[in-house]
């Protein structure tokens, strides 16, 4: 139940903000040069930047990029642990060590100082869709090994488990043993890691972003948006500074109760 | 297999994942774009000479192969390099941070762990109402560092410690309830409630002992978090420690400093994860 609520005020959200995004006669990068950092007026519901750019558009533009680029990373990420996992799983002892070895490389170091390291030495002038892509490109190259170690648990049980021998006695070709047996089964292991992902991918941008390592300028994002905070002339003037901010906790909330509800 | 043999073995694959993390760290490194840009190359009070000087002498160390190489056999010397930003031997530079950071994860993992032991007790005993209580711990973890950073900033209220011990409590506070519910619901525990022990009682002769291997276990990961969240404190706080160092070292491209504070890192994770291992395979035995 608290699940459906959850999923239906995501969904809003995510209506609204494409409403927004539809309807406005702003786009993200316009700037109102007369509306510099100005408070909330009937052109500009929630005010502007310090550049004069409609806030109300670029919190729906960040929502949908944050949740559409960890959404994507969160595939790949998934995918590249499925892979490594069931590779691991799959193998001689030795090969399976080597994996899990590589996996645990990436490990040992914290995942922001290596998120930072990664993306500080990639381009940081590149233009704003591409800072995008590479900024939840590196999410998704650094975000499986955790991942990888799950399935790989998981799977490694598969492999000796009853259906597995008897689908192999029966004279199933491994292709349809991953179709019919493999597939199935990893399904409930990899969904938790999904969503996991998600909500772990957006904040790490946020902060990667309040870096100054995330999402290129003029594009928004959460981090970008969290920079706001820092201007003082900004805070004096409107209270709507604290929007992003406020909208980010209440999507991470959603989507970290989706992962409490399969935990428990 | 023999105590001795289990130590050598964990101290080795930490050892290797040091090496690990070095390699990767030079190869990222080597490969970014403008990682051979010298900034004496636009300077006009170099002469052509000198240069020409410059350029090959980076000419003679492009290969990643003979960086780790050159890199390794200083190591071996007692040498961490030298700085290529601030021009200092590293192990000066991190010599003078690490204490600074030392105390600041300490501080902030004993708060963290305070707050969180002092909540998750009282909550995890509850019958209703739980999740409730544990909703601002389940804020905070919505938080992203930085923004709470920031936030504590704009309030002029804490500072990086409190910061850290907010991340380190609302980390472990899911952990300690879920595993403090466990030990309420055991039935040693109805037995002791049946015969009219006291909370305090309950909580000191049968919880605290039963659940001390996996406290140590989730003590040593609290350490991993806060390395984690030591970065942009440090930076947004203007810190003075090994996360700004880290920081600054990777916005130009400083690889000696990168890799010490990479080797240092995986070392201190490495060591955490082993002791943390260690104490429940203590247990266990």
């Amino acid at each position: 139940m608290k699940k459906h609520i959850a999923a239906a005020v995501l969904l809003l959200l995510i209506l609204g903000a494409a409403l927004v995004l539809w309807l406005s006669p702003y786009n993200y990068a316009f700037q109102d040069r007369d509306a510099i950092m100005a408070p909330s007026t009937a052109q500009h519901w929630t005010g502007t930047d310090e550049l004069g750019r409609d806030r109300t558009v670029r919190v729906a533009a960040a929502l949908l990029i944050g949740l559409t680029g960890a959404t994507a990373a969160a595939v790949i990420t998934i995918m590249i642990a499925a892979s490594f996992g069931l590779l691991a799983a799959y193998s001689p002892p030795a090969v399976a060590a080597i994996l899990m070895f590589v996996s645990d490389g990436f490990l040992s170091l914290p995942w922001l100082f290596l998120l930072m390291m990664a993306r500080s030495l990639l381009p940081l002038t590149a233009s704003p869709l591409q800072t995008a892509v590479t900024t939840f490109l590196v999410l998704a190259a650094f975000g499986w090994p955790a991942c990888a170690r799950a399935i790989y648990r998981g799977a490694a049980q598969f492999r000796t488990a009853e259906w597995m021998i008897q689908g192999h006695a029966c004279g199933l070709k491994t292709r349809q043993l991953v179709r019919l047996h493999l597939v199935p089964h990893l399904r409930p292991l990899l969904l938790p890691q999904f969503l996991i992902c998600v909500p772990a991918f957006i904040v790490a941008e946020a902060n990667l972003g309040a870096l100054g390592l995330g999402v290129g300028e003029p594009m928004p994002s959460w981090g970008a948006m969290l920079l706001e905070l820092e201007n003082s002339a900004l805070l004096a003037r409107s209270q709507w500074v604290y929007l992003p901010i406020a909208l980010l906790v209440v999507v991470l909330l959603i989507l970290e109760s989706f992962t409490t509800e399969i935990e428990y | 297999m023999h105590l001795p043999m289990i130590v050598l073995a964990r101290v080795g694959r930490t050892l290797l994942l040091m090496l690990f993390a070095a390699a990767g760290t030079i190869l990222l490194v080597r490969f970014a774009p403008g990682y051979f840009t010298d900034y004496r190359e636009m300077d006009t009070k170099y002469t052509q000479a000198a240069q020409a000087e410059i350029q090959a002498d980076a000419a003679q160390q492009q290969s990643a192969g003979q960086i780790a190489m050159r890199m390794v056999k200083s190591w071996l010397n007692g040498d961490l390099g030298q700085s290529r930003q601030y021009g200092v031997p590293v192990a000066e530079l991190i010599g003078a941070r690490l204490q600074v950071s030392a105390l600041l994860l300490v501080r902030g993992i004993l708060w963290g762990w305070l707050l969180a032991i002092c909540t998750a007790l009282p909550i995890s005993g509850m019958r209703k109402g739980g999740v409730l209580w544990g909703l601002p711990f389940t804020v905070l973890l919505a938080i992203p560092t930085a923004a709470m950073a920031t936030a504590c900033i704009l309030a002029e209220v804490g500072g990086p410690v409190l910061v850290l011990s907010l991340i380190v409590a609302a980390r472990e506070f899911k952990f300690l309830r879920n595993l403090l519910e466990g030990a309420w619901r055991s039935p040693h525990l109805l037995q002791g409630r049946a015969q009219g022990l006291s909370p305090r009682a309950l909580v000191t002769m049968h919880i605290l002992p039963n659940v001390a291997p996996q406290l140590r276990a989730l003590a040593t990961l609290s350490i991993v978090t806060a390395l984690g969240a030591l970065v942009p404190i440090e930076v947004i706080f203007t810190v003075p420690g090994v996360g700004q160092l880290a920081w600054s070292a990777v916005m130009n491209r400083d690889l000696p400093v990168l890799v010490a504070v990479s080797l240092l890192m995986t070392a201190v994770v490495g060591f955490a994860g082993m002791l943390s291992s260690r104490a429940v395979t203590l247990e266990e035995a």
